[in-house]
């Protein structure tokens, strides 16, 4: 691979860069590229905001619970002799 | 150090005493995800409810053992992953969250050159709230995920909806942390291009 990086290169790498996770080498060419790089540079960008969207779409208000499906939890909650799921080390 | 925010402080402390309403709010946030995610495991819907329902029952008996080392919604997905691969295990079915190599939408998107054929345009008007094809781009994002093959959608609800950490992720889904960082690549580029085909 040349100095710089193409198109692709940025593309591939567009996660590592927007999770945080690549190192300063890396970060240093994507940045040189975008200054020239219109593409890329909203390529970028819409990760981001896809990033962004997905987190968001975990704070969907929920339909209604239906009480039943509660109290058929915490009937089984309630019977002693159910024995418990194996849990994590929490 | 606690990793639970004081949201999940007080709500895992409404849990220990038993608050019906608390229960209420926990499963109003996180059943239908983790209905989604054991479907995920299990290819049928019956069976991840009813791993859900098992899930809950572990979680209100186990909830005073929580210390708060990982968040309340990590301990939540870890304990309905590990029912649900149970149960997978138990109907005689293997859980192998390995990239199948489906979904990289951008195999095509580049030139000899490694240049874009098709230069990507911003996008306007990106809120949550945004109507487009009749509902806004958080139900699409959902219905997205929902499309995805199953590994990339067990990845996309624990670490891009849920916000788990990546060996949380890991260590639920029992895949390194190189075939996680793949899942997740995959799959956000595949939303990407859905959220293109929508606002472009």
């Amino acid at each position: 691979m040349g100095i710089g990086f193409t198109c692709k290169d940025v593309a591939e790498r567009a996660n590592a860069l927007i999770d945080g996770e690549l190192g300063f080498a890396d970060r240093l060419k994507i940045r040189l590229h975008l200054a020239i790089c219109k593409g890329c540079d909203h390529f970028i960008h819409q990760m981001r905001q896809t990033k962004a969207l997905i987190r968001a779409s975990a704070a969907m208000p929920a339909e209604e619970v239906p009480p039943a499906a509660l109290d058929a939890i915490l009937a089984r909650v309630a019977r002693p002799e159910e024995e418990p799921e194996p849990k994590p080390d929490g | 150090m606690s990793r639970a925010t004081e949201d999940e402080g007080q709500l895992v402390a409404a849990l220990v005493a038993g608050d019906r309403a608390a229960f209420a709010r926990a499963y109003q946030r996180y059943n239908a995800p983790m209905v989604r995610l054991a479907s995920a495991i299990l290819r049928n819907r019956a069976s991840a409810e009813e791993v859900a329902q098992d899930a809950w029952v572990s979680i209100l008996k186990n909830i005073g053992t929580f210390q708060g080392r990982s968040t309340f919604a990590a301990w939540v997905f870890t304990i309905l992953t590990n029912a649900a691969r149970s149960r997978a295990r138990r109907d005689g079915r293997q859980v192998l969250f390995e990239d199948s190599g489906e979904g990289n939408s951008l195999a095509d998107a580049f030139d000899g050159t490694g240049h874009w054929k098709d230069v990507p345009a911003l996008w306007e008007e990106v809120t949550p709230e945004r109507e487009v094809e009749g509902r806004n781009l958080l139900s699409h994002v959902t219905a997205a995920i929902d499309r995805l093959p199953e590994a990339q959608r067990a990845v996309m609800i624990l670490r891009g909806q849920q916000g788990m950490e990546a060996a949380e992720v890991c260590a639920a889904l029992g895949i390194s942390e190189g075939n996680m960082r793949v899942l997740l690549h995959r799959a956000r580029l595949a939303l990407r291009g859905e959220l293109d085909r929508l606002l472009s």
